[in-house]
Parts: C-alpha cells; structure tokens; sequence
C-alpha cells in the first residue's frame, strides 16, 4: 500500500485492496487495475465510498484527506467540473450533515444537467433536420395532428375515450354546445370538463410545428395574462424536454425566470460556485436560466 | 368603384350600393351592421375556421361544386352544385345559399336551394332535409363534406324522410313519371 502510494502516486482504497487479495490479484494486475479506476470519474468513487460506513476504515481518516487533497492536486482543473472541486474543498473544512445534503441536491442537479443536456442536444439536432430538409411527410403530419373543430394544429390536444384528439377548448366547447360525443366518430364522451392534455401528443407537437404553437400561445395569452401565467408554469412542470423556455422568451416568461434566477444565485452560492459565464449567445444563457429553476425546484423538495 | 367605396363606408345608403350593381355587397355590409356579423378581417374562432375551410376548397375544390363567400362576408356564402351525370338533374346548375352562425361549427351553417328543384328531400321555399345539417351536426364537418353530402342526396333521393310528401309518393309509386318531371324542372329553371 505504501509502495502504490509513495511511489506510483496511485491510491487504493483498502476496500478495493482487500478485495483485489481476495480475487488472488497479483500486485501488476493490482497496479494496472488501480490505473483503470483512476481513469473514472472522481465523483463515482467517491459516492461509493460514502455508503460505506465509517468503522469499516482500515486507514484513519487524516491520511484518507491527505490523499484525496493529493488527488485533487494532480487533477488539472479542466478536466473535472468546477463544481466537484468546490465540494472537495467543502467537506474538507467539515463534513456536517449540511454539507451533505448540498452534494446530495448538488448530484441530483448534476444528472439533470447531463440529462438536460442530452435534451437540448437532441432537440438541436431534430430542428436542424426540420431547417436542412424538410420532414417529406410533412403535410400529412399537419392534416394528423390538426384538430378537426378548429382545422389548426391541435393546441394542448385532449384525447378522446373513443381515441380522437381536439384542442382541449374546442372539446370542451363542443361538450358544452353539441353534447357530450366525439365529433369525429360520436361516441359518447364521459364528461367534456374531466379531459386532459395528452402530454406526449402536445410535446410533439411542439417540436414540430414550434412556430404555430408560438403563435397561439402568444395569441392565447393577449387577453387573459393571468389564466396564461398558470398555464405556461404547469406546462413547463409538465414538460420534460422543455422546449419553451429557449423559444419562450417573451415578456413577463423571462421576467419570471429572471427574478427565480435572482433568489437561485443567493441559495446556491452557499454550496456552489457557478461556472464561469464564457457563454454570450442567447441560447446558452436560456440553458443556463433553465438549470437554474431546476435547482431552485430540486432544493425545494430534497 | 366610387359607389362601392361610399357604399361601404355609409351602409345606409344601400339603396345607393344595390343601383350600381354590388347587390350582395351591399347586403353583406348591410348584415355586418344589422344582424351584428362579424366582417372578413375578423380574428373570431368561427372566422378563422371559415377562412380554412375556404382556403381548403380553393386549394382543393370539389367536383361539379364551387363553394365562396358572397361579397365580403364571410358568414354568407353562395354555392353552386352541377346536376349529377346519370340523374334527372343532369346538367342543370343548382345554386345554394349558405350562412353560418356566429358559433360555428358549434351549429351547423344553414342551406337552401335558391335554384327550384324537383326533389323530395327539398321543399318550395328550398329548405334541405338534411339529417347532418340538423341534430346530425357535428363541429368535426365542413362545408365541403356538407357539399358532398347534398350531392349524394340529389343523386339519392330519402323517399322515407320527404319534405314534399306528393314528390316522395310519386318517387316510389312512378319512378319514371317522377324522374321525368325532375327533368323538365331541371330544363325549365336550373339551365
């Protein structure tokens, strides 16, 4: 063990020493092994090391700091996140309960942005395709996915019982004014107040037909702002890979994201520095405002 | 064009508007004011939805039918229908009245036949006997399914459901004398 420490600047957990014994591993297997876990995100080893209880150390605890202060050292800092260094250094000072609950929600925020990221990759490319060529089909998406009471691309479709989707308002207003049956196939329809938005149809609808929907939106929320506000916030609860808020910038929608933004950046610098702000276009600083409502939303419910 | 011009500015001069020729302009400009329609630039729902169903037909129109605003309301619509070939009413030319309610498609529109025709399921004043354009209304239909739907019943009479109880007794009693007669309509105000 202290041969590897000393001399190779490897670290081994003794978990993963006396497991390594217990396989019958030679001290080059052993050495080549630790190399590979070396290769491995920092932050995996060290969650696993956590869920381990404390008795169960081998080594005291003064030289388990000592190595992971060494490792953080040999580390450059661009090749981990900000974000973990400046964890490191907290637990460091004092690993309290406190601190452990900010990595916990820091992790979870962690994956969301991963997650988020793989979203917005995904997204980009889909609206790349839709700019470069054309969907062929087109046309025949647009005459599927249109409602047939007020002809336009369904907004917040709501599907029937019998399998039909509308606009959840022409449904309901159809409800109201021709009784309670399908227009399209005139089966009964249990009640016209109880539908709800097919979420699944809504969102593709949104990614595909993004300018419509704008334009809807913008026109449904002229009159009634207030009615608008609750909509665009239960939508975005609703919407995981939240197409909105980049396109959705307008008026009060940005207001909004920028006062949460405000009460985001007091809370989270008590357990975390923010990435440096290189980004200048638009669409980074929505991504950014984005994540920022997640950890506002994540901290609320740990 | 000048008489147009005032005529539309002042619908109270309508007298005015119907002398130089713009009979239906006038009438549609007279409706916006008396009858409260919405005029063509109206952003209304059932506007919107009209103005779909409009763009659809002159995209793709029907067969032997044209369907339009008359003048510039968009709530008051004329269409004509060609007699179907193989029928007594071949080659006449039918011309129906449309207007639809301010709740469209939430109500069905309303049609008449302005052309006569000799036909069980229409009455004198042109009133249609049209299950779908009753309690059959349904906000998913558009004109031009009610324009095939007219079509169809022209082709095949209802006998069971008539509007004009001696035209239906003729059609099932004397199919021929009936078909004839239907002809000699057709000829005489359809042509």
């Amino acid at each position: 063990m202290a041969t590897f420490k000393g001399g190779d600047g490897v670290f081994l957990s003794p978990g993963f020493r006396s497991a390594a014994a217990m396989a019958g591993w030679d001290e080059e297997a052993l050495l080549h092994a630790a190399l590979v876990v070396e290769d491995t995100p920092v932050r995996e080893s060290r969650q696993h090391k956590q869920k381990r209880p404390r008795p169960l150390f081998k080594t005291p605890p003064s030289t388990n700091s000592s190595t992971r202060k060494r490792r953080s050292r040999r580390h450059p800092a661009a090749s981990i996140l900000p974000v973990v260094l400046q964890l490191d250094d907290d637990e460091e000072e004092q690993p309290a309960a406190k601190d452990l609950v900010a990595e916990k929600v820091n992790k979870e925020t962690a994956t969301i942005m991963v997650d988020e990221a793989k979203v917005t990759e995904k997204e980009g490319s889909l609206e790349e395709k839709e700019s470069s060529k054309r969907v062929p089909c087109m046309d025949r998406l647009r005459e599927e996915l249109s409602c047939a009471i007020c002809l336009d691309i369904c907004f917040e479709p709501s599907t029937t019982p019998c399998g039909h989707s509308f606009c959840i308002k022409c449904l309901k207003r159809a409800a109201d004014k021709c009784g309670k049956r399908c227009p399209k196939c005139r089966q009964l329809i249990s009640n016209g107040r109880s539908c709800t938005v097919n979420t699944v149809l809504w969102n593709t609808i949104q990614l595909l037909f993004p300018d419509e929907v704008e334009v809807r939106k913008n026109k449904a929320g002229a009159p009634s702002p207030g009615c608008e506000t609750r909509n665009r916030s239960s939508e975005r609860r609703n919407n995981n890979t939240n197409i909105n808020i980049s396109r959705n910038q307008t008026r009060y929608g940005l207001r909004r994201v920028r006062t949460q933004v405000s009460q985001a950046t007091e809370q989270d610098r008590s357990f975390r520095r923010r990435p440096s702000p290189s980004q200048s276009e638009d669409a980074a600083l929505a991504l950014r405002l984005q994540r920022e409502e997640f950890m506002v939303a994540f901290q609320g419910t740990p | 064009m000048s008489y147009n011009s005032t005529g539309g500015l002042q619908p109270s001069t309508s007298g005015g508007g119907g002398i130089s020729g713009g009979g239906s302009g006038g009438g549609g400009v007279g409706g916006v004011g008396v009858r409260g329609w919405p005029s063509a630039t109206s952003v209304s729902s059932s506007g919107k939805r009209i103005q779909k169903e409009m763009l659809e037909l002159n995209t793709d129109p029907l067969t032997d039918c044209y369907a339009g605003p008359k003048g510039d309301n968009l709530y008051h619509w004329v269409s004509t229908i060609i007699g179907p070939q193989g029928s007594p009413y071949e080659g006449g030319i039918f011309f129906l009245d449309i207007i639809f309610p301010g709740d469209y498609p939430f109500k069905p529109p309303k049609v008449t036949f302005k052309t006569r025709i000799y036909h069980c399921n229409v009455d004198s004043a042109g009133n249609l006997n049209l299950e779908i354009l009753k309690d059959g209304w349904s906000p998913a239909l558009t004109i031009s399914k009610v324009l095939v739907a007219i079509k169809s019943i022209i082709t095949n009479a209802d006998p069971y459901n008539p509007l004009n109880l001696n035209i239906a007794e003729l059609y099932l009693t004397n199919r021929a004398k009936h078909d004839e007669i239907a002809a000699e309509w057709t000829r005489r105000f359809a042509k």
